[in-house]
């Protein structure tokens, strides 16, 4: 009983990380109606970035969001008004491949940069446990983790929710062509649409790089995640995305470390062929 | 006579190679209720279309309030005072009704003023005050055209473009409608009906333009209009 | 394939953008093909070509044959699949189960390689079909990478260290050649009378409009899965030659997204939806590959993306796309533009 308890309880503390790999992509999925192939390049730029950056700086990994989150979310809204906007213009499937050429020349630019050893964000409580009754137990990074996974999930659905943005960019998903009747900009939403996913890609890599070791070629196994999450929570459905990454995280504990990623693997398969609209479709 | 608020001159509209508005001429004088009446197909939605900027003209001109504005994307004429109620509300569906209504205080001059925006759409459309929280998908087709037409006026616009509000809508429902489309106009906002519905359209605009194949054939005061022509030109007889 | 000399005046065909073009088919263009590949044959024999020559020429038949059929799926079917390095895996690993673990030779690899490629083609047609556009090409890549971290960690392919190809005797690199060669000009024959069959109408239509297509009784399904099942099958050959080329396999080699680059990067650089794009962006692509390989290491595919988004971008019907437009021909017929 004690082994479910606490599995139950790192399926959720990883659910919440593995949610957030996937906000970002469902936001692009939803408003854009673009698969980002190179999504989980950019979550590895945000490990990057906030590892590089603690270390030189001296600082807790968590401080560097200051600096890695204003600047992916510049750097998203240029990607989308300077390429995808245009791309767009093709087609879904032009710009599908623009992303993938992305996802190859950002990871081998990573490697030329950064080479391939393994990096990770080190914090000083990595090792540190709280302890509860009945012999459970949390691990105080994956906590701490999970806190600021939460925290960017309930700021992005308040954002979404409650501010002009918020709503204009719900409603170019909705009908563009209503969007642009009220005033709304669609190039311009989706620019900030992008932002936003790349900024949440930013504390996702924080995240990434807190928990576990990545490498230049670590996009690829998060993409893998996020895509997972946005199919079986369904598109555009934040707390869809939250059970989704429940689902993986607990599929991961349950499956250890060598069949984890199988399971999620068939998981993914057996979704997209069974139910493609996800749990939680709107 | 003040210059007219509107000015169509040989606008044209195409969906590929196909010629939907061939070339459109008319006028909207300030403060008044034109109607825009038509056989299906003859180019009256493309042509509203086309003036709110979500469709781009071939060629011809717009000028709006003295300035041309041919060619101006939606969102851009929004802040200039132009508003279109399109064809099937087009609601966002997955929106409440006042998340709706509060989209249409999306421009910068409107945002100010949405309390008061909301105040007089719920005053104007009470039932909407009612569901206020529910989504815009589980509102029947009347209601949703009101939530059109209230997001519409939240940013005070001075032309509405009404885009055959009464299709599919039962005959006190459309009572209801334009009798609030007579308060609006009678509140300063000027008023472009198009409709298939010609007796309505005609009884209460104070001006009428026939369209007909993509052009506009026959314009004059509604009360001039004799019902013989008027049917003529609808037809293309 | 040669492209002015051979103007057949007499056909001529209205295309669907409006002007007359020039289809450069039947028998003079047919001649020339046979032409180029009995010289291609015989040089090959008769050693007029050097080892390394050869060995050139046969990565640009491999490379040809791969990226035919993944223009026939993405350019004319519109499957856009990332995963077709599924079955040069595959292929690559029964080839060398075989002769290693078995001690056949290498042709009973190349066939088993087929079989097993057919049957996971068709099992995942049934899975993949119903998905659409990116979910498709996604699930068609998650696929590959399962199997990539299965055979990681699988002890009878010895795991992530690989495998070695283990041929006796082992066949010269003029024989690879000529099978390579062979396998490129059926490959290419398959794509051409399959586009002009009635299967092939039906794909363009589909490709176009699914829905009107299938009102007007194209079975959607059957063709897909036409298309797809000889790719696979076509791939997974191309696959074998390869590896019984390089001599060794490992899990992220075989299995590996480069296959994918490679294949989007030359149908993207030749002309995606016309014949002689995947030929032309072959060859591109094999010199390419060479000269970037003296650049320090490692920019390789920097420099092929930006290449391939570039042309996305400002050329998006491929080099020999845009001078067909241009210049206003078709080579063999059935060609397809890319949408406006």
């Amino acid at each position: 009983m004690t082994v479910v308890i606490q599995m139950l309880i790192n399926g959720i503390l990883l659910g919440s990380v593995y949610a957030l790999l996937g906000v970002g992509m469902s936001m692009i999925f939803g408003i854009v109606r673009l698969t980002n192939l190179a999504h989980g390049e950019f979550i590895i730029i945000g490990a990057y970035g906030s590892t590089l950056l603690s270390l030189a700086l001296g600082v807790d990994p968590i401080l560097t969001l200051v600096i890695t989150v204003p600047v992916m979310f510049i750097a998203g809204v240029l990607i989308q008004t300077v390429l995808i906007n245009r791309v767009m213009l093709q087609g879904s499937e032009p710009a599908l491949l623009v992303t993938f050429g992305l996802s190859i020349i950002l990871k081998d630019a990573l490697l030329l940069l950064f080479t391939a050893d393994a990096r990770h964000a080190n914090v000083p409580y990595s090792t540190a446990t709280i302890r509860l009754p009945a012999g459970l137990h949390i691990a105080v990074l994956d906590l701490v983790v999970f806190a600021i996974s939460l925290a960017t999930i309930l700021i992005l659905t308040l954002f979404l929710r409650y501010t002009y943005m918020g709503r204009a960019i719900r409603a170019t998903s909705d009908d563009t062509a209503a969007a642009s009747l009220m005033g709304v900009s669609v190039r311009r939403t989706y620019g900030i649409a992008m932002g936003i996913a790349m900024a949440t890609a930013a504390v996702a890599g924080l995240g990434v790089g807190m928990r576990w070791t990545f490498y230049p070629s670590s996009g690829g196994d998060y993409l893998l995640i996020a895509f997972g999450v946005v199919v079986i929570g369904g598109m555009g459905s934040i707390p869809g995305t939250l059970v989704a990454g429940l689902i993986f995280g607990l599929a991961q504990v349950i499956g250890g470390a060598n069949y984890g990623m199988l399971i999620s693997y068939l998981l993914l398969i057996l979704m997209l062929a069974v139910r493609p609209q996800g749990l939680f479709s709107k | 006579m003040s210059e007219p608020i509107l000015k169509v001159e040989g606008l044209q509209a195409k969906y590929g190679d196909f010629l939907a508005v061939e070339s459109a001429t008319l006028d909207v004088p300030a403060g008044k209720i034109v109607s825009v009446i038509g056989a299906n197909g003859a180019g009256k939605s493309t042509l509203m279309e086309t003036i709110a900027g979500i469709h781009k003209p071939s060629a011809g001109k717009v000028t709006f309030k003295g300035e041309d504005i041919t060619g101006m994307p939606a969102e851009k004429l929004v802040l200039r005072g132009l508003s279109l109620v399109p064809q099937g509300s087009r609601c966002f569906v997955r929106m409440s009704v006042e998340d709706n209504l509060i989209m249409g205080s999306y421009p910068k001059h409107a945002r100010a003023r949405v309390k008061e925006s909301l105040d007089f759409v719920y005053q104007l459309f009470p039932v909407l005050k009612e569901k206020r929280h529910q989504p815009t998908s589980s509102l029947s087709g009347g209601q949703r055209q009101m939530v059109a037409i209230g997001r519409a006026l939240m940013a005070w616009p001075d032309l509405i473009l009404f885009d055959e509000i009464s299709l599919g809508l039962a005959p006190a429902i459309i009572k209801d409608i334009y009798a609030r489309i007579r308060e609006i106009n009678a509140g300063g906002t000027t008023v472009v009906l198009v409709e298939q519905d010609t007796n309505r359209a005609i009884r209460t605009a104070e001006y009428t333009h026939v369209m007909l194949k993509g052009r506009v054939v026959l314009s004059g005061r509604s009360k001039e209009l004799g019902e013989e022509e008027i049917k003529k030109a609808y037809f293309g007889l | 394939m040669k492209i002015p000399v051979l103007l057949d005046r007499k056909k001529t065909k209205a295309a669907s953008s409006g002007g007359q073009v020039r289809v450069l088919d039947g028998v003079p263009m047919l001649a020339a093909c046979v032409a180029i590949a009995a010289a291609l044959y015989i040089f090959g024999l008769t050693g007029v070509l050097s080892s390394n020559i050869q060995r050139y020429l046969l990565k640009i038949f491999l490379y040809c044959t791969l990226s035919s059929m993944w223009n026939l799926m993405s350019g004319y079917t519109g499957m856009t699949s990332l995963g077709q390095q599924t079955y040069i895996g595959l292929a690559g690993y029964s080839l060398t189960v075989m002769t290693a673990t078995y001690a056949m030779s290498y042709w009973v690899g190349f066939l088993v390689g087929a079989v097993i490629s057919t049957i996971v083609s068709l099992i995942l047609a049934i899975i993949l079909f119903r998905m659409r556009g990116m979910y498709f090409a996604v699930a068609t890549w998650v696929v590959a990478e399962a199997l990539r971290t299965f055979f990681t960690s699988w002890k009878f392919v010895k795991k992530g260290a690989g495998m070695t190809v283990a041929a006796r005797p082992y066949p010269s690199t003029s024989t690879i050649y000529i099978i390579a060669l062979t396998l490129c000009i059926i490959a290419l024959a398959v794509v051409y009378f399959l586009l002009k069959s009635r299967v092939g109408l039906g794909l363009t239509a589909m490709r176009d409009d699914p829905d009107a297509a299938s009102s007007v009784g194209v079975d959607i399904f059957k063709s897909k899965l036409l298309v797809y099942v000889v790719s696979a099958i076509f791939t997974a050959l191309a696959g074998g030659i390869f590896y019984l080329n390089k001599g060794s396999i490992y899990p992220a080699g075989g299995f590996g997204i480069s296959w994918t680059v490679s294949m989007v990067f030359i149908v993207i650089i030749g002309g995606i939806g016309t014949m002689g794009g995947p030929v032309l962006g072959s060859i591109l692509y094999v010199i390419f590959e060479e000269q970037l390989a003296k650049l320090p290491g490692g920019w390789t595919n920097i420099v092929l993306g930006l290449i391939a988004i570039l042309v996305i971008l400002f050329l998006p019907d491929g080099i020999l796309g845009t001078l067909q437009k241009k210049l206003r021909f078709e080579i063999l017929s059935q060609k397809r533009f890319s949408g406006e």
